[in-house]
């Protein structure tokens, strides 16, 4: 064959579509059979720098002892062609006494086969991707035009490595970017913060192919309910050395893998299992860790160089990101609560417009009523009580009452400032209220719970209003629990916001209040009763708001309410 | 309540007229003797003219309101007893209310005007 024929065979294989190690071992067979060499041998440069024999000619005699060996640039014959980047050319007559890494023991008695040798660099203008190895038991010596040949034969196997390796780093960089694409859509998304790093771990975990990745979150710095977020399965080896290389990462501000770690704790590495972690460091203030961890490397698993640097990458990211989407949702939550706030503020000034009209029209049917009802009691004084008419009278009567009923609660409803300031001891006051029901019958089924804190401050306030606020939860546990039940009845104080607040919270066993409704329960008018106005709780509330309280409700589905009652002690009205 | 009391004399105040005679029946079912007044103006009018043991006054009323009247009329004579009757209990907070000697709020069962009548009179 034509060296023009080789040529053109040698660059139609390097620019078909095959798979890199068929493309570059076609080549080396051409080379061996159309040059007419026993062997030829290509030396890559692995990540280490150190070359090794990876391909060599199908009929090639000495491929079984040169895979075994490796060498360092500059060592031997090999390692120098590659640090110089100049082929070199030998003869059997003109072996340098010291031949270096391709003549170990085990070749001694086979080469004496070979005439001539040729080593040359397999590089591009700018890399050297390692070194062909070409002899020839034939030959006696190369002529120019085949030194000249192999020089660019050699050159176009250094194009084809060259282009393997773009293609791998940029579908590394490809799959990287697509990592932290995801990453940034998660974040800039408008998902619960729980839910954020859990996915991210998910991401992260799939990304890298790894057995589990956990995020751990320090508690300072972002007040989390959960300080951890895993996908994937802990490996139980494992499970105990993750804490403590966390903590190691965290001191030290550092990325850390689990076999360094172990080899400066222990002197020595104990676990097979690869582990890395890389602290989240915003503004020198380390908000977590991001861990992964794999077990044996699987097909398409990164190599461990690999995933240290992606964890790097991806923890550099969440740096900048993760506080700001952090805050961003606590910013979120802030905003909603002061959205409902508002609400409910928008709602207060509804009723309270709607509460004056119903005022003045309760006014206006109040009197008549008086009359109609009066009027009525007169006449049945007149009337005797075994006629049908009496029947009709009583009737009349009993309506009558009802109305009046239902206005005096609406015109308490509308009564607004707490005009009375007393002294009270929040126990004493419970208690006379309890005193109230003592006598009543309907009340013999009910068990009271009496859980107070003694020394409790006291309040200033209406106490005939604080009253009737525990007389109407009272009676709405009452009528909750059908008559039958506990109420357990608790006092104490708290802090809230740097404020001291007495607290009286009222438990009832009538199977809570159905959630979908819960939120109207403060509403005036509304009620679940048969007979109820549907006053008393809101009547409440705004007595305690009045007071600058609050009422708090925990609704317990199937079992009961709690009504948490807070009341300044430190009150500021008067 | 068959005790005769035909020498005890109520004004009652109102400015509702089913109201004055409701109020005017029950107490004379009672035995008092009940005089009646639409409103503040006419009511001063009638004290300056005649003794009351007692003023039954509604508050909310066109022309001079009760808390006014009550005020002229215990400037007139501070121990004329006056009970404020009013159809709530609003003014019960009202401190010009607080020189009245009692407040009933209004309600078709009399009883409890009643009975702080004869609280009031010692009966």
């Amino acid at each position: 064959m034509k060296s023009i024929d080789l040529l053109g065979k040698v660059i139609e294989i390097s620019h078909s579509n095959l798979e890199i190690t068929s493309r570059i071992n076609s080549i080396i067979n051409i080379i061996a059979k159309e040059m007419e060499c026993e062997e030829v041998a290509l030396y890559t440069l692995d990540k280490d720098k150190r070359l090794t024999c990876r391909f060599t000619n199908s009929k090639s005699a000495l491929c079984g002892i040169l895979h075994q060996y490796r060498c360092h640039i500059g060592e031997g014959v090999i390692g120098s062609v590659a640090q110089r980047r100049a082929p070199q050319f030998y003869s059997r007559h003109d072996i340098p006494p010291r031949f270096g890494c391709l003549f170990y023991p085990e070749l001694d008695g086979m080469l004496e086969r070979y005439k001539t040798f040729a080593f040359l660099p397999v590089s591009d203008d700018s890399y050297i991707y390692g070194v062909l190895v070409v002899s020839s038991s034939t030959m006696e010596t190369l002529h120019d035009n085949e030194k000249i040949m192999l020089a660019i034969l050699s050159r176009e196997i250094g194009g084809i490595l060259r282009s393997y390796d773009l293609i791998l780093s940029s579908t590394k960089r490809i799959s990287e970017l697509v990592t932290l694409t995801e990453l940034g859509k998660i974040l800039s998304s408008n998902m619960e913060s729980h839910e954020l790093l859990k996915n991210i771990a998910l991401i992260v975990a799939r990304a890298m192919n790894a057995a589990f990745v956990s995020i751990r979150i320090e508690k300072e710095a972002l007040a989390l309910e959960n300080e951890r977020f895993t996908y994937g399965t802990i490996d139980p080896s494992v499970e105990p050395s993750i804490t403590p290389l966390e903590e190691e990462c965290v001191r030290l501000k550092k990325p850390l893998a689990l076999k360094d770690y172990e080899e400066r704790v222990y002197g020595t590495r104990t676990s097979d299992f690869f582990m890395y972690v890389s602290p989240i460091i915003s503004k020198n203030r380390i908000l977590g860790t991001l861990l992964m961890g794999a077990g044996t490397p699987q097909h398409g698993m990164a190599t461990e160089e690999d995933a240290a640097y992606l964890i790097d990458t991806i923890a550099r990211y969440l740096s900048t990101g993760l506080e700001t989407t952090l805050l961003n949702i606590r910013l979120r939550d802030v905003l909603k609560e002061l959205g409902d706030a508002q609400k409910r503020l928008v709602e207060q000034e509804k009723f309270r417009s709607l509460g004056e009209m119903t005022a003045s029209i309760a006014h206006e049917i109040k009197n008549p009523l008086v009359v109609i009802g009066g009027f009525t009691k007169r006449l049945a004084n007149k009337v005797n009580k075994h006629e049908e008419e009496w029947r009709y009278i009583d009737i009349i009567l009993k309506e009558v009452k009802r109305l009046e009923t239902i206005l005096n609660e609406l015109l308490n409803y509308v009564k607004d400032v707490p005009t009375a300031t007393d002294m009270c001891i929040i126990n004493e006051c419970i208690d006379e209220v309890l005193y109230l029901f003592a006598p009543d019958a309907a009340w013999e089924h009910i068990t009271f719970i009496k859980e107070y804190e003694e020394n409790i401050p006291p309040i200033k306030c209406d106490t005939q209003q604080i009253k009737q606020v525990f007389i109407n939860i009272l009676m709405n546990s009452f009528e909750a629990m059908a008559g039958k039940g506990t109420i357990t009845i608790k006092t104490g104080h708290t802090d809230v916001h740097g404020k001291l607040f007495v607290t009286i919270s009222i438990t009832d066993t009538g199977g809570g209040i159905d959630p979908t409704i819960v939120d109207n329960i403060f509403n005036p008018f509304f009620t679940t009763k048969e007979k109820g106005t549907g006053l008393g709780l809101a009547i409440s509330n705004k007595i305690v708001m009045n007071h600058n309280g609050h009422i708090e409700v925990h609704n317990k589905v199937g079992k009961g309410v709690t009504f948490i009652v807070y009341l300044p002690a430190k009150n500021t009205i008067m | 309540m068959g005790v005769p009391m035909k020498n005890v004399k109520i004004l009652v105040v109102d400015d509702e007229e089913n109201i004055r005679i409701l109020f005017k029946e029950e107490l004379e079912d009672e035995g008092y003797t009940v005089d009646v007044a639409a409103n503040g103006e006419e009511a001063i009018a009638k004290v300056k003219k005649n003794h009351f043991d007692l003023i039954v006054l509604d508050i909310k009323m066109p022309g001079m309101d009760g808390i006014t009247a009550l005020n002229e009329i215990k400037n007139m004579n501070k121990n004329q007893p006056v009970i404020l009757c009013s159809a709530y209990g609003e003014f019960k907070q009202d401190f010009s209310s607080w020189v009245s000697d009692a407040y009933v709020v209004k309600s078709a069962d009399l009883q409890e005007l009643k009975q702080t009548i004869k609280k009031i009179l010692h009966i």
